[in-house]
Order: structure tokens, then C-alpha cells, then sequence
């Protein structure tokens, strides 16, 4: 009964940190486009904007739930469930503390990496259940990039595992007691090698092919109004979460540090990755797709096998 | 494969100028205003609604004969006062804000710089007909639109 | 077995899928209609359908004096209003045989070569902006665009459309420090080109995307007429503001420049240093500026002999922009014919969209440059 009490708060403590956490990083994002571009981004809805993000979800709460003709409705209405549940569910095995996990699978990191791997299903779905031409080939897209960008991030994270000879997250942060990995040369590549797939794994600039909102107006989820649309765009940025922590845990340390307390480091990393992957947004311009293809197959898992090689055969010496 | 790895660290390099100007702009002082707390001052010949004072019409009907998307209405009567002069007074002059096209040209073409175009640019109004026949004749003609600009000064004298 | 497998291979047909790049799109500059047929992502045919800014510009003409159209041609391109109003000008003086004092012509020189690079900026931003750098360069783009903008605000009292040149002059002078506000704003914007070409230019995504995509070749250029940037970034030297100077261009000395192989990355490039060269225009002119009243008389009806006719051309910052006018001896024209450079330089496009991309026909289009507004009239 107590088991169930505290599994019962670990849940709903972690599922209120998802909730704030996506709504502070839609108000993120609009403050460091704000930044860079000379502006000033959301002011009036609170201090300097900061509940911008829970009026528009009031907003798209309140709109009206428009169906289009001929969609599939199995895959339409599902869809942004198979977007929004892998995340949440990816959250289990991430590392905020000493204590702070909720259950330290000794599989941790293969199932985080399978778990986001199913997100791919919902954008698909979402594209193809929507009656539109647009969204079918957003849709495609998006499943040729996101399954080609698992090879080399599976790479990464395999050699982040052959030093550590373990799979669990607290045990590939306990390794890094005496040095993050990102201080060693070969682990330092696999690092720019897993930001680059992150950043094509969850469909952001320059890799935003599947929503390039110049060229087909949204996307996949076009045909989305109200709370699908919120639901969809809010698990945009839990994916950014998601794949930020585990940048942070596996290269930079985790929650180690020395005088703030581990949560504070946490998430001082975490934060530190996120507004480096929004620095890269707002500078870059998008990659064409036969050229995003192009980048992943025939270059970087050459280099992430070269680099498993390499680091593979220090290792053993 | 040698080639691609200086190819690829060549790009890195290029991404890394790149957002080196992004942060440099990050500390730049804002260029924008908060819109409506703050607002910019209009330039002084900055050309908005057009306005009237009436004592200063001839009723040459210049502007009406210059304007050229004939926004300008104007309709006088003639009457013959007692020490027989012939004296002229306007009925009508209403203007058409949808039409207006605010080039100026009435304003340049005024002997007496009766008409001329005010600063006033936040013209949003609720119905439509507020600025379909705008009377300007009436002095009180924009005090419903909440403007900074609607009660305004007369403009100096051209050039 | 086989020759089953292969025969139904055969009656396999994958349909052409036709893609409404409709009136209402992020990246089409202006509404712009734009029929698509896609074999999977490659582009098979391309059929623009324009005319849904079309106001009856040539015939409103018809029905009004010399000066009551000059705020109609302010509509025409409407990012670079004072060089349509300087074409018109011109082309009625010519029709007209009037002359025009000195310090008008310097004043419309330096204001004409502002404009250009107003425009340029433009083209430069949002061309950044279709390849999907989101509004970063365009905000940094506008921003410098705003000096020019506010300095036109005080010369004649608007920000878009300003109604400024008048037959036989310019309607009002100079505002007093206007040199000082024209020399500390090149001096800034020298400054931030550079910044511009390490944010853009140098940037190894930007250079896959836009190196060998849209090739114009020379002789595809001159047979659609395509004149400005475009041509010059195809390698073909050809200005009429060298060629055939109006104004006071044959007194000031600038360069051409002309681009190599006519991809879309040539013409990005063109658009820099066109702006160079518009800056040592500007320097030079106001260092020469005379003295005298610029301003032109406006209560004169002007009437030309009938059947007397005039055509000529300047140099917009799209390409060649002409006036027609024919006169029947009123005050009204009888007919107003205006040949707008981005109505040929959109005619190209569907030769050179074949078997590219569809992020690529973005890329192009955006590289052309075209402002609907010419090309409906």
C-alpha cells in the first residue's frame, strides 16, 4: 500500500515537471528567437511573458475541434497519443538526482533509445491520416529522416556503454566520477556525433524538412486545431527534454558537481544544451533532403563505426 | 575519406562563425518598442488622415480637381450679403478614408494650406462607416478614434 | 515467373501528383500561383498562373493627368517605389521635352540608389528566409532597411509609397543634415555586410543548398528577356545604367558586376555587391551636390502634341523597367504601357525548374526575386 502511495506521487511529481517543464520551454524559445533577432519577445502575460504559454493553451483549449472529411479515423485521431505517451514514458529512467529516478532500470539507456523510437509511428500516422497531400509528404519525410538519424545515434551511445561496461543510467553517471566523458578525445566526437542526430531525431533546425513551414505550409500536423495541436507541439519540446538529459547524463556528468545540489546541476546541464540547440535554430538554415540522407549514411555512421573502431581497440590495448 | 573529414571539420568551423554573429547580436541593444505601451513619434510631414480648418478654404476646388481617387467631396452655395459682395460658403466637404490613398497631393496643391494630412496613422475603428464620409467640417471629427495624433496641430508650411 | 513479375512492373504507373503551390504560401513573394506536377519529389512541370493582384493599373491611366498617376506607379514594385516614380518622371519630361534643374537630378540619383539598396536587403533577407534560416537574417536585414526608411520619412512624409518625384523635379529638398544621415548609414551598413557574408555567405549549409541549383544559362537569359541581377549573374555585362545613361549615371564612376555560372548562389551574391557599387554612387553624388531649388512647380497642366510617344528604360532594382506613353493632346495620356522586369524574369522560371526538388524551386524562386505587384499591375 505505501509502495503504491509513493509510486503514486513519484507519477504525479514527475507528470507536473513534464507539464511546467514544456510550458517554460515554449516561453524559451520565444525569448532567445526574441534575443538573437534584436527584439523583445512575449512581454505582457506575466513578468516579461513567462505565462504567455498558459494562455495560448487556454486558447487552443477553448477552439473548435474541426474534423476534415476523409480521414482515417483510426490513424488520425491515435496519432497524437503515439507522440505524446513515448516521451512521458521515456522519463522513467532519467537520472535528476542521487535518489531522484523513479526506477533505475539495469536496462536504462536501450530503453530510452527504443522507447523515442516509436514516435516515428505517430508522425507517420498523423500524416497519413489526414487527407491531404501536404501532410503525406511531411509525413514521409519525416520517417526516412528519423530512421536513418537512429543509426548513428545508436552508435554514440554504444561507445558511451563500452566504457562503462553498463547499461544503467546511474551507473553511466556513477563512471564519471573522476572525469565526464566528454573530456576523452573519442567520446568527445561521439558527443558532436549524438547532438547532430538529436537535433534530427526531433525535427529541429536544420533538420526541420518534416514542418518546414516555408515549403508546405505545416507539415504533418496541419490538419491538427485545438488540443491535438497543443499536444503535438508540446511534445515537440518534451522530446527536446528528453534528448538533452540524456546528452547531459551520458557525456557531461549527469547531476555530479560540486557545491550546488545535484537537481540544480542537473539541470543547469540540461538547460545549457537546450539553449544551445535553440542557438543553433535561430542561425542556421535547413538542409535540402536528399542532402540530410546523404549526411547520415554516408557520413556519419562511417565516422561513429570509425570512432567505435578506434576508441574500441584503446579500450581493449 | 580524408577529404570529407576536412570538408566536414570546414563546415563545423563555417556553423561556428555563424552563430558567433548570433551571439554578438544577443547583447545589442532591442530595436523594437512595446507596442502600445510605448510609442514611436511620428516624423513632422509624416502623411496620415487628412484634416481641414475651414476658415482657411477659398473653395478654389483645387484638391478636389488633384485627388486622384476622387476621395474628396466638396459643395458650396453662393449667396449676395448686404453691401452686395458675393459671398461663399461651403456646405459639404467629406471625405472618403477608404479611398484615400494619402499621397499628398492636396495638401501640395493648397494655396492657402487649408487641407493638409495630418500625423494621425491608428485609424482602427469598429464599423465601417466611420470613415466612409468623414466630415471635415467637424472639429470633433476623430476624437473617437484613440489616437495621440487626433487632435493635431497645423502643420508648418510646405518646404 | 519472372517475365510474369516483370510484365506487371511495366503496367506499374506512378501518377504525377499535382501540388496546388497556391495564392496564399509563406514563400511565394507576393500571391502568387504556382501549379506543381511532382514525380514523387522531383518537379516535372511548373505552370504559374498570375493575376491575382491585378488593379487596372495602365487603364486607370488612361483617365488621369500626368501628375495624378504618379502615386499609382508608387504601387507598381512596391519595395522600390522611387525608382518607378523617377522612371515615369523621366519618361514624361522626355515626352514632354522639359527640363530638369541640376540639384533635382543629384537628389533623385542619391535617393534612386538608396532605394536600390533598400530593395537588395529585402531580396537578401527573405531569400534566407525560403531556405529556412527563420527570419534571423531578414530581422537583421529590416533593421538596417529601417534607416533608410526613416530617412524617407522625413524627406517626404511616407515609408512604402512615397509619391516623390514630380515632372520636372522632386517635390520637396533635402532636409538639413540629410549627407551627415546618408554617410553615417554607409558607414554603419559596410559594417554589417560583413557580418551578413560570415552569417550567410561563408555558411557551409547555405552553400550546399544554394551552389548549382537554378542554372540560367546565358542564351536561356537573353531569349525570355530577363534583364537586372538575373542576367548579370548569368555573365552577361549589361546595365543600362552604363549602357544607355539616364540621369547623371555617365558622371559617376562604378562597376558591374557579373557573376560566373548563373546559379542561385550568383545571384545572392550579385545583390552584395551591388550594393557596394550603389554606396561609391551615393558618395560620389553627394559630394557633387549643387546648389538651387529642386522643388517642381505642380499647378501646370501638361499637354504634349498629339500623336507624340516616348519610350524609355531604367535601371529598377529587378531588372529594366519601362514607360510607354502615347499622347493624343489632352491632359490625359492615350495610352500608358509599363514593361515590368519581374513579369520576363518570372517567365524563365518554369524552364529551369525541370527535374529539381521542390525545396529547390523555393530556393529559386526566391533567388529571382519577383514582386507581384509588377507583374499584375
Amino acid at each position: 500500500m505505501a509502495d503504491l502511495g509513493a509510486l503514486f506521487l513519484q507519477g504525479s511529481a514527475v507528470l507536473g515537471f513534464i507539464a511546467v517543464s514544456a510550458m517554460y520551454l515554449v516561453w524559451l524559445e520565444r525569448k532567445v528567437s526574441a534575443v538573437i533577432q534584436n527584439r523583445m519577445g512575449p512581454m505582457i502575460v506575466g513578468w516579461h511573458g513567462s505565462l504567455q504559454t498558459v494562455a495560448d493553451v487556454v486558447k487552443l483549449l477553448l477552439k473548435e475541434n474541426i474534423v476534415p472529411t476523409g480521414v482515417d479515423k483510426l490513424a488520425w485521431w491515435l496519432a497524437p497519443f503515439f507522440v505524446m505517451v513515448p516521451p512521458v514514458m521515456a522519463f522513467l529512467c532519467i537520472p535528476f538526482g542521487q535518489k531522484l529516478i523513479v526506477n533505475d532500470l539495469n536496462v536504462g539507456i536501450l530503453y530510452i533509445a527504443s522507447v523515442t523510437s516509436v514516435c516515428v509511428l505517430g508522425i507517420f500516422m498523423a500524416g497519413w491520416g489526414s487527407n491531404n497531400k501536404y501532410s503525406l509528404l511531411g509525413g514521409m519525410r519525416s520517417a526516412a529522416q528519423i530512421i536513418s538519424y537512429e543509426v548513428p545515434l545508436l552508435l554514440s551511445i554504444t561507445l558511451v556503454v563500452m566504457h562503462t561496461g553498463t547499461l544503467s543510467m546511474q551507473g553511466i553517471v556513477a563512471a564519471q566520477a573522476h572525469g565526464w566523458f566528454i573530456l576523452k578525445p573519442g567520446l568527445a566526437l561521439a558527443f558532436l556525433v549524438y547532438l547532430i542526430s538529436a537535433t534530427a531525431e526531433v525535427n529541429r533546425v536544420p533538420f526541420d524538412i518534416p514542418e518546414a513551414e516555408s515549403e508546405l505550409g505545416a507539415g504533418y500536423h496541419t490538419e491538427y486545431t485545438g488540443m491535438k495541436f497543443a499536444i503535438f507541439f508540446l511534445s515537440e519540446y518534451t522530446n527536446v527534454f528528453i534528448v538533452s538529459s540524456v546528452a547531459a547524463t551520458l557525456f557531461l556528468g549527469g547531476w555530479q558537481g560540486p557545491f550546488l545540489p545535484p537537481l540544480v546541476w542537473f539541470l543547469l546541464k540540461v538547460y545549457g544544451i537546450i539553449f544551445f540547440l535553440m542557438w543553433v535554430r535561430w542561425t542556421l538554415p535547413r538542409v535540402r533532403m536528399d542532402q540530410m540522407m546523404a549526411f547520415a549514411w554516408k557520413f556519419l555512421t562511417p565516422l561513429a563505426l570509425l570512432n567505435i573502431l578506434v576508441s574500441g581497440w584503446a579500450l581493449v590495448k | 575519406m580524408f577529404q570529407k573529414i576536412k570538408f566536414f571539420y570546414l563546415s563545423i568551423i563555417s556553423i561556428l562563425i555563424g552563430m558567433r554573429v548570433t551571439l554578438k547580436n544577443m547583447f545589442v541593444p532591442r530595436i523594437t518598442l512595446n507596442y502600445p505601451i510605448k510609442k514611436q513619434s511620428m516624423k513632422k510631414k509624416h502623411r496620415g488622415m487628412v484634416d481641414l480648418i475651414p476658415p482657411d478654404c477659398v473653395i478654389c476646388y483645387q484638391c478636389i480637381k488633384i485627388c486622384p481617387v476622387a476621395a474628396l467631396d466638396l459643395a458650396h452655395k453662393q449667396e449676395v450679403a448686404a453691401d452686395g459682395k458675393k459671398v461663399k460658403e461651403i456646405t459639404k466637404f467629406t471625405f472618403n478614408g477608404e479611398l484615400c490613398c494619402f499621397c499628398g497631393l492636396c495638401e501640395e496643391i493648397c494655396p492657402t494650406d487649408a487641407i493638409y494630412l495630418s500625423q494621425m496613422y491608428e485609424v482602427s475603428v469598429f464599423s465601417h462607416e466611420d470613415v466612409l464620409n468623414i466630415d471635415l467640417m467637424d472639429p470633433k471629427k476623430y476624437a473617437h478614434i484613440d489616437s495621440a495624433y487626433s487632435t493635431p496641430e497645423k502643420k508648418p508650411n510646405k518646404n | 515467373m519472372d517475365s510474369v513479375d516483370s510484365k506487371k512492373e511495366n503496367d506499374l504507373r506512378s501518377e504525377e501528383l499535382i501540388v496546388n503551390l497556391g495564392p496564399q504560401h509563406p514563400s511565394t513573394h507576393g500571391v502568387l500561383y504556382l501549379e506543381i506536377h511532382l514525380d514523387g519529389e522531383t518537379v516535372v512541370k511548373c505552370i504559374p498562373h498570375i493575376g491575382y493582384l491585378h488593379r487596372s493599373c495602365e487603364k486607370i491611366a488612361e483617365n488621369r493627368t500626368f501628375i495624378q498617376f504618379m502615386p499609382f506607379t508608387d504601387r507598381l514594385d512596391y519595395l522600390a517605389s522611387m525608382n518607378n516614380n523617377l522612371g515615369y518622371a523621366l519618361t514624361v519630361e522626355k515626352l514632354l521635352g522639359l527640363a530638369v534643374p541640376d540639384r533635382a537630378q543629384y537628389i533623385r540619383t542619391i535617393i534612386a540608389e538608396l532605394n536600390r539598396v533598400a530593395s537588395h536587403l529585402i531580396g537578401i533577407g527573405t531569400f534566407a528566409q525560403d531556405l529556412g534560416a527563420y527570419a534571423t537574417p531578414m530581422f537583421y536585414c529590416f533593421s538596417d532597411r529601417e534607416k533608410i526608411i526613416d530617412l524617407f520619412d522625413e524627406l517626404c512624409g511616407d515609408r512604402l509609397t512615397y509619391n516623390y518625384m514630380r515632372i520636372g523635379g522632386v517635390s520637396s529638398d533635402l532636409p538639413p543634415g540629410a549627407d551627415k544621415v546618408i554617410k553615417d548609414f554607409i558607414k554603419y551598413e559596410r559594417k554589417k555586410m560583413k557580418e551578413y557574408t560570415e552569417l550567410l555567405t561563408y555558411n557551409a549549409i547555405f552553400l550546399a543548398r544554394t551552389k548549382k541549383v537554378g542554372i540560367l544559362p546565358k542564351e536561356l537569359a537573353i531569349n525570355y528577356s530577363v534583364t537586372g541581377p538575373n542576367l548579370r549573374a548569368s555573365g552577361v555585362k549589361w546595365d543600362i545604367r552604363k549602357d544607355e545613361p539616364y540621369l547623371l549615371y555617365d558622371k559617376f564612376q562604378f562597376d558591374v558586376p557579373v557573376g560566373i555560372i548563373g546559379d542561385s548562389f550568383d545571384r545572392y551574391k550579385i545583390k552584395f555587391d551591388e550594393i557596394n557599387e550603389s554606396f561609391k554612387i551615393i558618395e560620389q553624388a553627394i559630394g557633387g551636390l549643387p546648389e538651387g531649388n529642386p522643388v517642381a512647380k505642380v499647378n501646370k497642366v501638361f499637354r504634349a502634341a498629339p500623336g507624340a510617344e516616348a519610350y524609355l528604360r531604367t535601371e529598377n532594382p529587378r531588372g529594366e523597367l519601362g514607360f510607354y506613353i502615347v499622347s493624343d493632346g489632352t491632359a490625359k495620356p492615350y495610352r500608358n504601357k509599363i514593361r515590368s522586369p519581374s513579369f520576363s524574369n518570372l517567365a524563365v522560371i518554369p524552364e529551369i525548374v525541370k527535374g529539381v526538388n521542390v525545396s529547390d524551386l523555393i530556393c529559386i524562386l526566391g533567388s529571382i526575386d519577383i514582386v507581384m505587384g509588377e507583374i499584375d499591375r
